[in-house]
């Protein structure tokens, strides 16, 4: 998987190429604890890349969530395709996580 | 007509075992000109089973099948690991803590959920020592 980060204001984003699974989450899970370590706290993670996502990827976006959220940060997604969103859905993720269309709103009011 | 590929992985080469027939079906499935939506629930539900077995399965060997038929596509998954059904255990109904608040989920597996909802049929059974899983997405044909 490839993974980009950049940084616009005090947001950091992600964004997430290939596939998130068991394969790959660990990497992505080095990715976001390196951002949450380096003192990001806004967060947006890009999926428009992201081909699909697993339950290895969905504990990676749960346990940043968490994190975020102690530290009084915040976490978006955007660009989710329809298997990722259907993956969201069932797991029930859509309704815990943050997830809008595009990257403008993902950045608005954050 | 079918078409498809056999492949054998050693389950102590825990990820890059899987990452191999993940990276091999997708090939498959884009070189048969697949629909994305049917390879990428296929490899969401391979990767759920493959960790799933290579985690606790004690299997040393994994077995996966892939065929592809006019009307649908199926992966059959054999290992070698102790008598065990993934899809035995009773549904989680709901799939443990869906509805609950950030806080309170626990980072925990809902993969064989995903697998169940995402498959058209998925089927188990205990075959000479081996533990036999078959997944099926259907396809839509010409007729309809």
């Amino acid at each position: 998987m490839e993974i980009t980060t950049r940084t616009e204001r005090d947001v950091t984003i992600v964004a997430l190429a290939g596939h998130l699974d068991s394969n790959t989450s660990p990497e992505a899970q080095t990715a976001l604890d390196a951002v949450l370590a380096g003192g990001g706290r806004k967060v947006v993670i890009d999926f428009r890349a992201l081909d699909y996502i697993s339950s290895a990827g969905l504990r990676v976006l749960l346990g940043t969530a968490k994190q975020l959220k102690q530290a009084g940060g915040a976490l978006r997604l955007f660009g989710l395709n329809e298997t990722v969103q259907e993956v969201f859905q069932i797991s029930g993720f859509a309704t815990i996580l943050a997830v809008v269309d595009t990257e403008a709103n993902a950045l608005n009011g954050l | 007509m079918r078409q498809g590929f056999r492949l054998g992985i050693a389950a102590e080469t825990r990820w890059d075992g899987a990452d191999g027939v993940g990276a091999k079906f997708t090939e498959f499935a884009e070189a048969r000109g697949l629909p994305a939506a049917i390879r990428r629930s296929m490899s969401v539900a391979l990767d759920e089973l493959l960790a799933n077995t290579i985690a606790y399965g004690g299997a040393a060997r994994i077995v996966v099948d892939v065929a592809l038929y006019p009307d649908r596509l199926s992966v059959m998954l054999i290992d070698d690991g102790g008598p065990f059904d993934p899809f035995g255990q009773a549904p989680p109904p709901p799939p443990p803590g869906t509805a609950l608040p950030l806080e309170e989920r626990k980072i925990g597996g809902d993969g064989i959920q995903l697998v169940r909802k995402m498959m058209d049929d998925v089927r188990y059974e205990r075959r000479s020592d081996r533990n036999v899983v078959v997944l099926t997405k259907r396809l839509k044909t010409e007729e309809g």
